[in-house]
């Protein structure tokens, strides 16, 4: 072999290791899956080629899809829009060095590192009807809710235990791009005559906007997986009203066998993604400042 | 107008008194430099000007107006930082006008000043573009303008130049010159660079641990030294300052006033002394030369000369003037009366 094509080959030899496992263990199974959603196939019997009526069925059938897809988004929009909004506020009330501060950024990261099943447990008993929650309503005299055992206020209780778990790690995140932003340019602003919401808008939020930006798509991306609160606080009831995507592939896939249904669910939710992806990307990449 | 007052004024970081009763006056329209090492309180002293780090005791004045309660903003200065913290997020242009919006100067105005100020710091080209593409330079001009744009008082310079290349230090150096003589409002430059000290100034305040050492005109802060620290501070290089063999008292002699010699003279200080290194400038030669004592530690000095025909590990005769040599007391600070002075040049005869 030539000298040259042995230095051009070199670099491909680095990287084959990463490259194959990259083709065995996501490249593989996301083509296995998109060839699986046009099969019926239950473990049982040899999958059975039956074309696009898999995708038909999601959204003409059964609108126990479309009810889990509407629960998603609603779960998703509210789970960004709190996040990344409390995120800041608790970011910027964070800022100022002090004894407390640094105790409620440990105490807020602590969430972070417990598993969501144990969560969702503790939430679960908190959220019973002779739960923790009511019991402080009634300290108040105030008459008790149902939380998860009533349709109305079942996905709001699946978004507030996802928020209480993970807005101290996005805080953080805020808060570390925050404190790397010198002190000058805020004391310059102050020389320009600039008040502090002036000062937010114009001069730090725009030099966060690449964290905000990468919270936005994690933290949708994140949402839109949403399931073991689900699978542990209500298995998707009351009724429908917590069902979510993955809850809802998971369902049929181990609970109904029907693999090749829940594949093409599986399909729509990694298109979905990928097309959520692009939007933002194309929506807000302008107003992002990379330095 | 933009003539600073401090009277009496303190300032601690937490238990650390930095400045204590400092008692200063920067008088209008002059180009006034803060100089010390670092850590002694120039900083300190100018963010208390621009009210970004307030006192902690006594009274702050612009024009005879207390401003301890008037927020940075409508001090009617502006700042040049040493980082230049320019907002990496806006244009040149942005950034220029940001505190021209802030001031809620009419549209057409701002147009009109920034263009002013833009041509002239040379920045007309680069209006659009962001500060990462940017040079240092042209990052510093920014600053500049930035400040300059809202015709302040009184402009703010904290180290602008230390980031800076040496050939580009030099350039701007005389372009800040050039623009307070236009300009003719008060600057107040902060350095720890005796060079541009010197060579900028109208007055300089030379501070050391939080005090005022000396403050004065750049001639007679060179000329005429209040103290051991001002004589060794100012000067490239500072001034040779030891203490006579035996005694409290410091004699001192700036390299530039030494004469050598091979033969003896008949100057009031003579002393014989080797030469250790040699470095050729060009103009000039710094000799480093050990003083020749016996049983004493030995004491090098250095000697700034035209004269070139000296070698290293030369035996020579250090000559200096009557008129080029400095006395001070056991305190560090200068003799000046009559009978002082006399007594230490008998004591300079006498060899010690």
């Amino acid at each position: 072999m030539k000298e040259n094509t042995k230095r051009k080959l070199f670099p491909y030899l680095l990287i084959l290791p990463s490259a194959l496992f990259l083709l065995v263990f996501t490249m593989y199974p996301c083509i296995y899956l998109v060839r699986l959603s046009f099969y019926e196939y239950n473990l049982l019997k040899p999958p059975k080629w039956i074309g696009w009526k898999n995708y038909v069925d999601l959204f003409t059938r059964n609108v126990d899809f479309v009810v889990a897809l509407k629960n998603t988004a609603i779960y998703t929009a509210a789970i960004v829009t709190i996040l990344i909004l409390f995120g800041l506020i608790l970011a910027v009330c964070l800022q100022r060095e002090s004894r407390i501060n640094s105790f409620v950024q440990r105490a807020m990261f602590i969430p972070h590192i417990v598993g969501m099943l144990s969560v969702a447990m503790i939430f679960q008993w908190m959220f019973n009807e002779k739960g923790l929650f009511n019991a402080v309503l009634a300290i108040f005299r105030l008459p008790g809710l149902k939380w998860l055992n009533s349709s109305d206020t079942a996905l709001i209780c699946i978004i507030i235990v996802a928020v209480w778990k993970s807005i101290g790690y996005y805080a953080l995140i805020l808060l570390s791009s925050l404190k790397a932003i010198p002190a000058e340019i805020n004391e310059a602003a102050l020389l320009d005559d600039a008040g502090p919401v002036n000062r937010f808008f114009h001069i730090f939020m725009p030099m966060l906007s690449p964290q905000i930006f990468f919270l936005l798509v994690t933290i949708t991306i994140n949402s839109f997986k949403v399931f073991e609160s689900v699978r542990q606080m209500t298995k998707g009831g009351p009724g429908n009203s917590t069902n979510v995507l993955v809850y809802y592939i998971y369902n049929y896939a181990f609970n109904y066998n029907k693999y090749g249904y829940a594949a093409a669910a599986g399909v729509v939710l990694l298109l979905i993604m990928i097309v959520m992806t692009i939007l933002y990307f194309k929506a807000m990449g302008k107003r992002v400042h990379y330095q | 107008m933009g003539e600073i007052v401090f009277k009496n004024i303190g300032k601690s970081f937490g238990d650390v008194k930095v400045i204590e009763n400092l008692n200063l006056t920067i008088r209008d329209g002059e180009f006034t430099v803060l100089v010390g090492a670092s850590g002694c309180g120039k900083t300190t002293l100018l963010r208390m000007i621009a009210g970004i780090g307030s006192a902690t005791s006594g009274e702050l004045f612009i024009d005879g107006e207390e401003i301890s309660d008037v927020p940075p903003g409508k001090r009617g200065i502006a700042m040049v930082f040493q980082n230049y913290a320019i907002y990496p997020t806006m244009t040149v242009r942005g950034n220029i006008e940001y505190g021209l919006k802030n001031a809620r100067v009419p549209k057409a105005e701002r147009d009109r000043l920034i263009r002013e100020v833009a041509e002239t710091v040379g920045l007309t080209p680069y209006l659009t573009r962001k500060p990462s593409e940017l040079s240092g330079g042209q990052r510093q001009r920014v600053a500049l303008a930035r400040a300059m744009v809202k015709k302040p008082k009184i402009f703010l310079l904290d180290e602008p130049l230390s980031n800076l290349d040496a050939k580009l230090r030099v350039a701007m150096r005389t372009e800040l010159i050039e623009l307070h003589h236009r300009l003719k409002t008060t600057f107040v430059y902060v350095t720890h660079d005796q060079t541009e000290a010197m060579s900028m100034a109208d007055t300089i305040i030379l501070m050391e641990s939080g005090e005022i050492r000396q403050q004065g005109s750049p001639e007679e802060i060179y000329e005429n030294p209040d103290n051991v620290f001002t004589a060794r501070f100012i000067g490239a290089p500072p001034m040779n300052v030891y203490r006579m063999r035996g005694r409290q008292e410091f004699v001192g002699y700036r390299p530039e006033s030494i004469l050598l010699s091979r033969e003896e003279t008949r100057m009031l200080y003579q002393r014989e002394a080797r030469i250790l290194t040699r470095e050729m400038l060009g103009s000039e030669i710094h000799y480093k030369l050990v003083l020749k004592q016996d049983g004493e530690e030995p004491i090098t000095i250095m000697g700034k000369s035209s004269q070139k025909q000296f070698e290293v590990d030369e035996t020579v005769y250090v000559n200096v003037d009557r008129e080029h040599l400095y006395f001070f007391d056991g305190q560090e600070n200068r003799i000046r009366d009559e009978a002082g002075l006399k007594e230490c040049c008998a004591m300079i005869q006498g060899g010690l």
